[in-house]
């Protein structure tokens, strides 16, 4: 695309307009967000700005390594897997460069897990002949934990979790986040399946074939298309006993006007759509039409008032349709997933769902 | 975020401080909110304390429900904005008091509440009490005492800024003792900034002797912009200090005033108790470590943003070059005032450096 100097291409803005708020608080730096998205004149560049930048990151991680400062370099490690995922996360116009910054935000991530506090640990989890990968990280000092079961939207990767990931832990819950159908490792063989239940189902029997982990005490968070994942899983899995779910739809249609060109197109690729047409066949097969007022264990239920690709009226009828207890929380101002006044919600999420989980308050 | 309409001194703040408000934990959109609402300098404090006392109302709403580890984290947030809301409001004397008291009573609300938690401590001084946050790390990695980091501000932070920088060290098995020394936070009512802080800094060492807690043959010092000189000006002259960390310090104050903002000058004038810019421009002339650095004899980090506007990176060298003891010099590439926007740079790394100094083993 040909662009006078200066004007950047409507994807890049798009980007930068809906994502700044969400990449700082998940763990980049401010000055980088400013820099690399400055830099960036033509989306085609973003994956690798993102990368270069990652690659430094990476290489702090390095250096304190090597110096035997293990704890540094998690966080470094830690903030170059961020840093190559976001380069990733809607790049599904070069499936190459895509995949390289993939996997590399996933060796970063792997090589940060032992050094974390908690440390966390790297688990396949059986799933039709294949496996799913997830990141599992126990609270210090509880030999059965409960757990959250963490799922991710339509860009999110288990990678990108680790704030969300803490203040669960600082809360004596476990967490498992994984890539599910379309999500992160899994995307490249399994597409996005609107029937979530399915992969969360194997999850916790992955959870149950484990010793360390309280099967009666399961949770399951989702975020953005997570979060109608999370729900939908939590209308046909009653091995799960609490849900949060932020800014997900209640139901989705085969149009897609109006939605970020390249947010759809992430959404064709990773539900291995040849075109628009048949994404519309699976789009339609997302809803919790029906299905909500199965959902019988307490739900939290968070909304933005601004969100821009999924409206608070999604939240709204989901809580009106589910039989249990609801809070829904509609957050004057927020955006989508509200990253933009986490401290309306991440905090106040943790605290409820370890409470639903039978952990004392702290 | 910056209109044309704007108050220049309102510009002077958005245009240096973004990175330092945010790494050290106002949510990015609170800054962009709160900034872009505000035009003339005379709302600045006000605002950012409507901001604060948001996540006050949050915090005093988790207390209520025993959800205490949450709010800590709001009342230290609320801390920090009603910080910022000070932390230059110089020329209205009252509404920056007002302010400050929330700040020291939220961030001690939360002080029980931290992972892990701080104590407010008095420290006597010439008669007088200078106060401070102690925290101590939850394992440490050697039993008995603790190594302790003792935090000196700045011109125009506090005690209740420096949450994440306490975080990295008690992280790695150090004790943080932050205090707010004279023309600084609690103390710079009642007393004014002074060159030779080497002498607030010996009644830190002397209360941390006191404690069966810490150990006083392991003291590090750290500072940061202004502390960065003061820091350094300490460890030339209490020899109890093993090592220092200097981050955007200058060696000489005088001979940079001149070349700070009217912000930067103004907060001198008022907290070093001088009636006049030519006699805040005298004192000036007493922070300086003309004589002294050849005496720090033990090791020392410094740090400098190669870009710094406020503290250009030849006072860091300058330093360096006349320590009679071991030396790193870092200039951040790109690296602003206390390298703010490259805090992954050099924060844990120095707080390593630290950690080995104090003979604390590795994390």
């Amino acid at each position: 695309m040909d662009l006078p100097h200066g004007k950047k291409d409507p994807r890049v803005e798009s980007a930068i307009s809906h994502w700044a708020p969400r990449f700082v608080i998940n763990g980049v730096p401010l000055t980088d967000f400013q820099e690399v998205t400055a830099g960036i004149e033509r989306w085609e560049d973003w994956c690798s700005a993102w990368s270069a930048r990652a690659a430094l990151h990476e290489a702090l991680g390095n250096k304190s390594h090597a110096e035997g400062c293990n704890l540094s370099a998690g966080e470094h490690w830690t903030r170059a897997a961020v840093c190559y995922h976001f380069g990733k996360f809607l790049f599904v116009n070069d499936m190459t460069q895509l995949k390289q910054a993939h996997m590399k935000a996933v060796e970063c991530r792997n090589k940060a897990l032992p050094y974390l506090r908690p440390p966390g640990e790297r688990v396949a989890i059986p799933y039709e002949g294949k496996h799913l990968y997830g990141n599992l990280r126990k609270p210090a000092g509880d030999a059965r934990p409960p757990v959250v079961v963490m799922c991710m939207g339509l860009d999110s990767a288990k990678e990108e979790m680790d704030d969300y990931e803490n203040r669960f832990l600082a809360r004596g819950l476990a967490t498992l986040a994984f890539d599910g159908p379309g999500q992160g490792e899994a995307e490249y063989d399994f597409p996005i399946c609107p029937e979530y239940e399915k992969p969360v189902g194997a999850v916790i029997d992955y959870i149950e074939s484990r010793g360390d982990l309280d099967v009666d005490r399961v949770g399951v968070w989702g975020v953005s298309l997570g979060g109608y994942y999370a729900p939908r899983a939590a209308a046909f899995e009653k091995r799960i006993k609490a849900c949060v779910a932020l800014s997900g739809a209640f139901e989705r249609n085969g149009t897609f006007e109006g939605r970020p060109v390249i947010n759809v197109e992430a959404f064709r690729v990773r539900s291995h759509s040849k075109d628009l047409d048949e994404l519309a066949n699976v789009a339609v097969r997302m809803t919790l039409r029906g299905h909500a007022k199965k959902i019988t264990c307490p739900i939290y239920i968070v909304a933005g008032t601004k969100d821009r690709l999924t409206s608070p009226d999604e939240a709204r009828k989901l809580a009106a349709e589910v039989s249990g207890p609801c809070v829904l929380s509609v957050i004057e101002g927020g955006n989508h997933v509200v990253n933009n006044l986490w401290y309306r919600y991440r905090d106040q999420t943790a605290d409820w769902l370890a409470t639903q989980l039978g952990q004392p308050r702290r | 975020m910056t209109g044309p309409g704007k108050d220049k001194r309102v510009e002077i703040a958005i245009h240096n401080w973004a990175p330092r408000f945010v790494s050290a934990g106002v949510p990015l959109a609170d800054f962009e909110e709160v900034t872009a609402q505000i035009e003339r300098w005379d709302d600045w404090c006000a605002v950012w304390s409507r901001r604060a006392a948001l996540h006050e109302s949050l915090g005093r709403e988790a207390l209520s429900q025993g959800y205490n580890r949450s709010a800590a984290g709001h009342l230290t947030r609320a801390a920090l904005c009603y910080h910022f809301g000070k932390f230059m409001f110089v020329h209205a004397p009252d509404e920056m008091r007002r302010a400050h008291e929330k700040v020291v009573e939220c961030r001690s609300l939360a002080l029980p509440h931290l992972d892990p938690p701080g104590e407010r401590v008095e420290i006597p001084y010439e008669g007088r009490t200078l106060y401070g946050i102690l925290r101590k790390p939850n394992r440490p990695h050697t039993p008995g005492k603790a190594p302790v980091i003792v935090m000196c501000v700045g011109l125009d932070s506090t005690k209740e800024e420096l949450d994440v920088y306490e975080n990295i060290f008690l992280d790695r098995g150090m004790a943080t003792l932050a205090f707010d020394g004279p023309g600084q936070g609690e103390a710079e009512y009642d007393l004014p900034i002074r060159g030779d802080y080497e002498a607030p800094v010996h009644a830190v060492n002397d209360y941390v002797g006191t404690r069966g807690d810490l150990d006083a043959d392991r003291i590090g010092i750290m500072g940061v912009s202004l502390g960065g000189y003061y820091s350094a000006r300490a460890a030339a002259f209490d020899k109890r200090i093993k090592a220092c960390l200097s981050f955007s310090g200058p060696y000489s104050w005088v001979e940079i005033f001149d070349g700070r903002n009217e912000l930067s000058r103004e907060a001198f004038r008022v907290r070093s108790h001088s009636r006049t810019m030519e006699e805040a421009r005298e004192k000036a002339r007493t922070l300086t470590l003309e004589g002294a650095a050849m005496r720090i004899r033990c090791p020392i980090y410094i740090v400098a943003g190669e870009l710094d506007r406020l503290t250009p990176p030849a006072n860091a060298e300058r330093i360096a070059a006349e320590v009679a003891g071991p030396k790193v010099l870092e200039i951040v590439k790109g690296g602003n005032h206390v390298v703010n926007n490259r805090r992954y740079s050099y924060q844990t790394q120095s707080a390593d450096w630290m950690a080995a100094q104090l003979a604390v083993p590795k994390s």
